[in-house]
């Protein structure tokens, strides 16, 4: 069996890769039972930042109004009080 | 350059020996191999990790999106690309089939394997249909006896050739040199000559075995 010049003779036949090739293959392969088994990423929202807990006690219509402002701006509590903390820094700083 | 894609659902069936042997053979013959290692037990990565032959690189860890442009972008290279694939029913061995141009079923003589083994002709066939074209497959029988063919390998032979499936010749035979291949790195020859690589059998009866396989696969390609 000799050498590289018997090689060359070997030639790659043309092949689609289209995206619309891909999808049919899939769909044959798929009616076969050859499925995407490729593994999943871990199921959930990933776990905040936002580790630690404030517990202030204020009076009902301060927290009712906390509560309703956050829910307009359509952010948490948290960040609520995260952006009136720097309001306060920029304030205080200055 | 062709690609040739070692296929069957069922595990432990000997697509990673087929696909090192290929590997290690064309090599010698003066080709560039890129082989890609789909199969999660990363056997032939570990073959890897201890030495590949010279003219063969590895790339490993392709998953079901990576596939067809990873051959595409081998395929481009003017080499040699050989797939080894999981043992499991999945889209990535699917894809990877659309993209060969010789798909290899290895399966031991056993009821079981042939039946397991079927899916993926039957897979190719119906590949070939949906896309118009003519995919290349043939089936090899692995870990054979060296001594005499049993009842069971002649009947499935028969059974093979009568459906007008391709049935490589010679089967690759049950060999300690291709399973320790796995161990020592590198291919067959340098087992061969060097000492301190150890078989519990005969290495120059499975690189003839290994050079009779290559050269009925390399007709194929022609």
């Amino acid at each position: 069996m000799s050498g590289s010049n018997r090689l060359s003779g070997l030639k790659a036949r043309p092949k689609d890769t289209s995206v619309a090739e891909v999808r049919r293959v899939d769909e044959v392969g798929e009616a076969r039972g050859f499925v995407d088994r490729s593994p999943r990423k871990k199921p959930g929202r990933k776990p905040s930042p936002r580790t630690h807990q404030l517990h202030p006690k204020v009076f009902p219509e301060v927290g009712e109004a906390i509560a309703a402002e956050a829910e307009c701006l359509g952010i948490t509590q948290g960040q609520l009080i995260e952006q009136m903390w720097e309001l306060y820094r920029t304030r205080t700083e200055t | 350059m062709p690609v040739i894609v070692m296929a069957s659902p069922k595990g432990g069936v000997g697509k990673s020996t087929c696909a090192a042997i290929l590997a290690s053979e064309f090599a010698r013959m003066g080709a560039n191999i890129t082989v890609l290692d789909c199969d999660p037990n990363r056997s032939l990565s570990r073959w890897a990790s201890h030495g590949l032959p010279k003219g063969v690189t590895l790339h490993g860890d392709i998953g079901r999106a990576e596939i067809v442009p990873t051959i595409r972008a081998a395929d481009g290279d003017g080499k040699i690309v050989i797939v080894d694939l999981e043992g499991v029913a999945s889209q990535l061995v699917s894809r990877a089939i659309s993209q060969a141009d010789l798909v290899i079923v290895p399966m031991q003589a056993t009821a079981l394997d042939a039946e397991i083994g079927s899916e993926a002709l039957a897979l190719v066939r119906e590949e070939e249909e949906a896309l118009g074209r003519e995919i290349r497959h043939a089936v090899v029988l692995t870990k054979t006896s060296a001594a005499v063919k049993s009842r069971v390998q002649k009947e499935l032979e028969e059974q093979l050739r009568s459906a007008g499936i391709d049935l490589i010749e010679p089967s690759l035979v049950a060999r300690a040199a291709f399973s320790e291949i796995f161990a020592y790195g590198g291919d067959l020859t340098s087992m061969m000559n060097d000492p301190e690589m150890r078989t519990g059998g005969k290495v120059d009866k499975a690189l003839e075995n290994a050079h009779g396989f290559t050269e009925a696969v390399y007709e194929r390609l022609k």
